[in-house]
């Protein structure tokens, strides 16, 4: 019972807290170009302005660009209520598998996509195949990634993957931390931070999939695409970085486990921010060196795997 | 006793109407013909039901004896009452189809119906029955003689140079080729002081090979093997209801019926025999297949695929000798088989030149949309030479191999033999749907959009053919059991 | 039961052929008495699925006709028969686009076709096992040249040649079993031990040929010819049915037949691999295809890898005897063989429907379809889901299954095992990534945007007939994967039962579970809270919208009118991922482009036997009678016609007979 309720505080919290990460990173950036930029809740600002406003389609466009943002939320809460952030363990482990989350990730990312070809722009249509193209370099790091961490800690449930990291009981120490890295790379490109902001590359493609939308619609991606971030995020906290999380479900080791889960949070994001301030875009063209590199780290990764070490 | 007289009466009758063709008015000898063949072809399966109503035990009968030496008799056992109606009752049809083909409306060979066409016709067929039924290695050479002759008569028979020349290539080939049988009748009567067949059982082993090698000398010769095979394709000179009949049913099954008689008799037969028969028979296999593609008049490629698919019989017999029951059952499954297959697929080409004006393939496009009944009859002839279930063909052809695959197992180098042929009937098999894709569909060609309408004699004779294709195979198994 | 509906099938075969003048009423009848027939043989087959063995013995002509429907056949029954009644359903009214081509003849072909497969299934002995399965290619591939025209026959050429030579390579495996046991008989070879080593060439042989009906990679160039060519019900029959029973012929020889051999683990890792190669290849080139039905051809080369990622792993757990994984591995094959036909045969009908509609298949000219035809659009998405395994629909359980035997063999297994899992693994993520790509694409250049040509424009919804059967493949696709939880367990008894191996338990509850390590996931609490959860941001957005939603601008086109072509092609996918995976393009031109080299080769073998064809003429016949023309012309000058030496001739000839009187004496 008290699992359902931490799972639904989760969600809620999530949908609540997102856009201040977003403003947070908004904030950050100014800072690094020294300027004196937005508050750190300009984002709230934002959304209620846009809720505010008319919901315009194209006329071409038909139902799926009226159902992507509701789902891709859907989806992100739903991801929420499996994913241990605070707690060691799932909340809900039904909800809590590896493979489950990578193909939960592709279910918005179909909708996403296939809102910007129903558009009809053609902005928005190039947006959405960088986005998939992206999509399939990833995927193989990513899977190796996860690979190797199931065959270290034996399961593919994240969260006992990060009580079996957390615990020094996976096998492989050395594969685990490569696989690590690995996948926090892959994540990275997840995120679609600079420089692999492809989708969505502004100075090229004004906006991408989002461009034909506004209003409500365009006010529920504003919330949902941080809350993705975020949970991508915590993907990786939970299977690789799972210290400080609460081992029970005591008052206290809740309270612990969610202020060292945001501080993990924010140390990542905070790094994410160097990074991404700091590069230009990659050209479209040479992305797929860099995601063979990171292919390369997961398949030494994995060569350590096997040798048992 | 009934059965022999049922038997001569086959023979006979068909002898007798010859001889009233020749002395009755020209406008008789079509009716003659197709009441000899008839009467002939009810005779055959009188015998084949007496035959099995008496429990199917093998029975001879000698009617011709001299001084104690049985020089001509009648045998009558599963292979010979199965194949005798199969080639009377299918030159029955062809003569049917031969009213309809000789005729001043065909477009190729116009023609009029005469008296010694259906003459030899009519004395071929009482040939073939003769030589199935024959128990002697004498009343064999005689009726092989006979058919050898009437083979160039009706090769010859439109009287052009190159008519001539086919039709005397033929006969001095097979007539070398017969050196072989009276060899071997020589030694036989020699050695046993016998002319029956079951004496081969009784020679010593040098003998015996000796013997079985000579008859396979004939019997190569009779069936278009290598290096006999030339007279096959310059014998599509023929009319087509000639070739149909004589090279896609009856004449080049003369050369396996006797081997496949002397096999019967013989008992244990050297390996010797059995690796010749095996080799020569794979070499003309591969052989034909390669001369298959060059062809483009459909006549020179049915010649080949008979020839290619004879060797496969042939096949049979060796892997027969080398211990496998099961391939002489499939050899005789696809005689009959074949028959039925090759007779329809010559006569579809028959249509074609008839009501079209040319037999040549690329020029026959879309026939299936014009003439259902030749598209229809087109596929199913191919496709029961290509080996394609439900198809007769493949009932067979399975048999052999699994024969082959028998015998091979005990002897590890007929596998690669084994394998070769398999290779080849997947290649016939592409060869033919090749063929079927590019003339039944699309759209008709100019001379298949001209054609003729077809002869109702003709589409009678092809419903016939079609239906036995298809059930050629379940007949012949229940009979050889 | 199972025999009514073959006789039955049979029974429609010929009165759609006897009534093949009219064209409505040969459709008509033949369509019924398929669809019911086809019903019939369902529940046969659920009966198989959950019942005992039932077997029917009858006369031996050739050899015992015996048939055997056990769990294995019976799961293949239910999924073609299921297929082949949405199939009928679907021809009442697609098949009056073929009006002129003989409907009469096509109800003939499809009925036998649908009777052979079901016969194939259920054969007990290897004749009748080959005769039905090559009955089944010959009926197809009437079906495949219906349209009679240049690439229709090409692809029947190449589908029936294709099938032919894995019928042979079958038939000589099931040759050598005959060979060492005796009989034909699968009783006969089911209770034999082979050696391992003819095992090996038993299984390879058999793998190989049943790889060539299942369209795997190499062997799947007839896929993309041949299934555009038949109508789209044919092609959801062929793809979703036919290319299954190559699947279903290597499970029965490598678990069923092969059974009391044992398996050695090399099988599994080519089998795997074989697997990995087919789906990453298959989904590649589907991106690179225009015309739908292509794109959906080479998608079932996809999804054949898939299932044979399953087999795989079955192979291997077995080899390394952890019978849990043998029954995992199998479930997932199985589980992924029914999803595929599922949404496989809702994509074609779905493809049909388009074709129906706007009268082409290339897609460059689609656009703005889901306005004018908005039951298709949406079973076509739900199609699409389910190919790309989006959650919580079929395809996704059946991967995650996979997934699971995956990475649970990679545990147990040695170095290579695991290496080659992990290959496996990320060539199944690949895939997964890439079909969604691929269907983002098919829909939305088909369904989304504005119309591209005329056709597009006039397009109007398909027949209710049509309609119901897209929609029955769409709830069912969408039932077996909520609903997973219930079909699991049947699954895994059928698995058991072909592996001889106990029940694993891989459903508790609501949840779906791996039994060896604990992975756990639960369909319908994703459905539920999925439904939950999208639900009520899609109510707050409708209750905020003020104004409702205006749908009249023109998409942004930076200050121009937009025109037609701006917005994203399909040539737009495939040039982006021609991009990053151009060598694999290239690796399939180069080889198309060896075809050359063998042309001029056939040529000149042609050329050679032209030549070669009267050698004997040439070198027995034209010598000798030139030889006894020279003897008889020499021989003539004897008759030199003057009659004075002739009687010199008589003289010596008396001169002769006196010497040779007076000697003998």
């Amino acid at each position: 019972m008290g699992e359902i309720i931490i799972a639904l505080i989760q969600g809620i919290l999530l949908v609540l807290l997102a856009p201040l990460v977003s403003g947070v990173t908004r904030w950050f950036r100014a800072k690094m170009h020294t300027r004196k930029g937005p508050s750190i809740w300009q984002d709230y600002y934002d959304i209620a302005k846009l809720f505010k406003r008319q919901d315009v389609h194209s006329n071409q466009s038909s139902f799926i660009s009226r159902l992507m943002p509701p789902l891709f939320m859907g989806t992100m809460i739903v991801l929420a209520m499996g994913m241990p952030m605070m707690t060691r363990l799932c909340p809900i482990p039904l909800l809590g598998d590896a493979i489950l989350i990578i193909y939960m990730l592709a279910l918005p990312r179909f909708f996403f996509a296939l809102a910007g070809i129903d558009s009809g722009s053609s902005y928005a249509g190039i947006g959405s195949v960088r986005e998939l193209v992206v999509g399939t370099l990833v995927e193989p790091s990513l899977m190796l990634a996860l690979f190797v961490a199931a065959l270290s800690c034996g399961t593919t449930n994240i969260g006992v993957m990060g009580q079996m990291v957390a615990s020094g009981q996976c096998a492989n120490p050395i594969a685990m931390s490569l696989a690590g890295i690995a996948f926090a790379a892959a994540c990275y490109i997840e995120l679609g931070k600079l420089p692999y902001d492809l989708a969505e590359a502004e100075q090229e493609l004004q906006e991408g999939p989002l461009q034909e939308y506004s209003g409500p619609s365009l006010a529920m991606m504003h919330l949902a695409m941080p809350m993705k971030q975020i949970i991508v995020v915590s993907w990786l906290v939970a299977i690789f970085l799972p210290f400080g999380s609460a081992v029970d479900l005591s008052l206290t080791g809740l309270l612990f486990g969610a202020l060292f889960f945001v501080l993990k949070v924010a140390v990542i994001f905070f790094i994410c921010g160097i990074i991404e301030n700091v590069v230009c875009r990659v050209r479209f063209k040479l992305t797929s060196r860099q995601t063979w590199f990171v292919l390369a780290i997961a398949v030494c990764a994995f060569a350590f795997c096997v040798l048992g070490i | 006793m009934s059965l022999a007289i049922t038997a001569a009466a086959s023979i006979l009758v068909p002898f007798a109407c010859a001889l009233l063709i020749v002395l009755t008015p020209r406008k008789a000898d079509e009716a003659l013909c197709i009441t000899g063949a008839a009467i002939a072809s009810i005779a055959t399966l009188l015998v084949g039901w007496s035959f099995a109503s008496g429990g199917m035990a093998t029975q001879t009968f000698t009617f011709l004896a001299f001084g104690g030496v049985p020089i001509m008799g009648f045998v009558f056992d599963k292979v010979s009452v199965l194949l005798a109606p199969t080639f009377v009752i299918i030159g029955l049809l062809v003569v049917i189809y031969s009213t309809a083909y000789m005729r001043p409306t065909n477009r190729e060979h116009p023609d009029e119906p005469r008296r010694r066409y259906y003459a030899f016709m009519i004395i071929f067929i009482a040939a073939m029955a003769g030589l199935v039924y024959s128990s002697t290695i004498i009343g064999q050479l005689v009726f092989f003689e006979i058919t050898g002759a009437c083979s160039w008569a009706l090769i010859g028979y439109y009287d052009t140079d190159i008519a001539r020349k086919s039709a005397m290539k033929a006969l001095i080939v097979t007539h070398i080729a017969s050196l072989g049988l009276y060899l071997a009748a020589c030694i036989l009567f020699i050695q046993t002081g016998t002319f029956e067949l079951t004496a081969i059982a009784s020679l010593s082993t040098g003998w015996k090979t000796f013997v079985m090698l000579s008859i396979l000398f004939a019997a190569w010769g009779k069936s278009a093997q290598l290096p006999f095979y030339m007279w096959l394709p310059s014998a599509m000179n023929a009319p087509t209801p000639v070739s149909a009949y004589l090279h896609g049913a009856s004449m080049v099954k003369v050369g396996v019926c006797i081997f496949a008689r002397a096999l019967i008799d013989a008992g244990q037969v050297p390996e010797v025999v059995g690796w010749v028969v095996v080799i020569g028979g794979i070499i003309t296999c591969v052989f034909a297949f390669l001369m298959y593609l060059p062809q483009k008049d459909m006549k020179r490629l049915l010649a080949f695929s008979t020839i290619s698919q004879l060797s496969y019989i042939f096949l049979a017999f060796g892997f027969y000798i080398f211990g496998s029951d099961m391939a002489f059952v499939g050899g005789i499954m696809h005689i009959f088989n074949h028959a039925w297959a090759k007779t329809l697929f010559f006569l579809i080409a028959g249509a074609f030149s008839c009501t079209m004006g040319t037999r040549m393939l690329p020029q026959l496009r879309g026939v299936l949309k014009k003439r259902p009944i030749l598209g229809v009859g087109f596929a199913v002839a191919a496709l029961a030479i290509a080996g394609c279930p439900p198809l007769n063909g493949f009932f067979s052809k399975f048999y052999i191999f699994a024969g082959g695959f028998q015998a091979a197992t005990e002897n590890g180098a007929l596998m690669f033999i084994v394998i070769v042929a398999l290779i080849e009937t997947v290649g016939c098999f592409i060869w033919f749907l090749k063929w079927i894709g590019s003339v039944l569909f699309g759209e008709p060609s100019e001379e298949v959009a001209k054609a003729a309408p077809l002869p109702k004699a003709m589409s009678a004779v092809f419903v016939v053919l079609i239906i036995m294709t298809f059930c050629s195979s379940f007949i012949a198994a229940a009979w050889l059991g | 039961m199972f025999l009514t509906s073959v006789l039955l099938s049979t029974v429609g075969a010929l009165v759609a052929l006897l009534t093949g003048r009219s064209e409505s009423t040969a459709k008509i009848l033949g369509c019924s008495i398929g669809a019911f027939a086809s019903l019939l043989a369902l529940m046969s087959g659920l009966q198989a699925l959950f019942g005992p063995v039932a077997t029917f013995s009858s006369g031996t002509l050739f050899f015992d006709f015996s048939l055997r429907l056990d769990p294995l056949a019976g799961v293949l029954v239910s999924v073609i028969s299921t297929l082949a009644f949405v199939a009928w359903v679907y021809g009442f009214s697609y098949f009056d686009d073929y009006k002129g081509k003989g409907i009469g003849a096509m109800c003939f072909f499809m009925n036998l076709f649908i009777a052979s497969m079901d016969l194939v299934i259920t054969s007990d002995n290897a004749f009748w096992f080959l005769v039905f399965f090559e009955m089944m290619s010959l009926t197809s591939y009437f079906l495949v040249v219906t349209d009679q025209d240049k690439a229709s026959i090409l692809g029947g050429f190449m589908y029936l040649v294709m099938a032919h030579i894995g019928f042979f390579m079958i038939m000589i495996s099931f040759f050598i079993m005959a060979g060492i046991t005796g009989s034909f008989d699968f009783s006969v070879f089911r209770a034999a031990k082979f050696d391992p080593g003819i095992a090996s060439l038993i299984f390879m042989l058999a793998f190989l040929g049943f790889g060539f009906k299942a369209g795997m990679i190499p062997f799947h160039s007839w896929l993309p010819q041949a299934h555009p060519a038949a109508p789209s019900n044919v092609s959801a029959l062929m793809s979703g049915g036919m290319i299954k029973i190559g699947i279903f012929g290597i499970i029965k020889v490598g678990f069923d037949l092969l059974g009391a051999s044992g398996c050695q683990l090399w099988w599994g890792i080519v089998v795997m691999l074989f697997g990995a190669v087919s789906s990453v290849l298959g989904v590649m080139y589907a991106l690179g295809e225009h015309d739908i039905k292509r794109l959906l051809a080479y998608h079932s080369v996809e999804n054949i890898g898939i299932i044979l990622m399953g087999v795989g792993v079955a192979l291997i757990g077995w080899a390394i005897a952890q019978p849990v994984l043998t029954v995992i591995g199998l479930m997932a094959a199985l589980y992924h063989l029914i999803n595929h036909a599922m949404f496989k045969g809702l994509l074609f009908l779905g493809a049909g429907s388009v074709l129906y509609s706007t009268h082409t298949r290339n897609m460059e000219l689609m656009g703005g379809l889901s306005k004018a035809m908005p039951t298709t659009a949406i079973c076509f998405l739900i199609g699409s889901l389910a190919i790309s395994a989006i959650p919580p629909l079929n395809g996704f359980v059946s991967e995650w299954f996979t997934y699971q035997g995956l990475i649970t063999v990679a545990m147990t297994g040695d170095g290579i095992v695991k290496t080659v899992c992990a290959i496996t693994a990320v060539a199944l993520a690949i895939t997964g990534a890439l079909a969604v790509t691929c269907f983002v694409k098919a829909y939305g250049v088909t369904f989304l945007g504005a119309p591209r040509s005329d056709e597009a424009r006039a397009a109007k919804e398909v027949p209710g007939p049509m309609k119901f059967a897209m929609v029955f493949l769409a709830v069912i696709c969408i039932a077996l994967g909520v609903c997973a939880p219930r079909i699991v367990p049947v699954l895994t008894s059928a698995a058991a039962a072909t592996a001889g191996q106990a029940v694993a338990g891989t459903t508790a509850g609501i949840a779906l579970v791996n039994p060896v390590i604990d992975s756990t996931i639960s369909t319908p609490l994703l459905a539920v809270l999925l439904i939950a959860a999208v639900f009520v941001p899609w109510l707050i957005i409708k209750g905020k919208s003020k104004g409702g939603v205006k749908n009249t601008p023109d998409p942004w086109a930076c200050g121009y009118n937009p025109t037609p072509d701006m917005p994203l092609q399909a040539s737009s996918f495939a040039g982006t991922v021609h991009m990053f995976y151009g060598p694999l393009y290239q690796m399939r031109d180069n080889l198309v482009a060896k075809s050359p080299a063998f042309k001029t080769f056939f040529a000149g073998l042609s050329n050679w036997a032209d030549k070669a064809q009267n050698w004997g003429d040439i070198a027995l016949v034209n010598p000798t009678s030139k030889f006894v023309h020279w003897l008889s012309r020499v021989s003539s000058k004897l008759e030199g016609g003057d009659f004075r030496v002739y009687i010199v001739y008589v003289v010596i000839a008396l001169v002769f007979f006196l010497v040779l009187a007076v000697t003998v004496r």
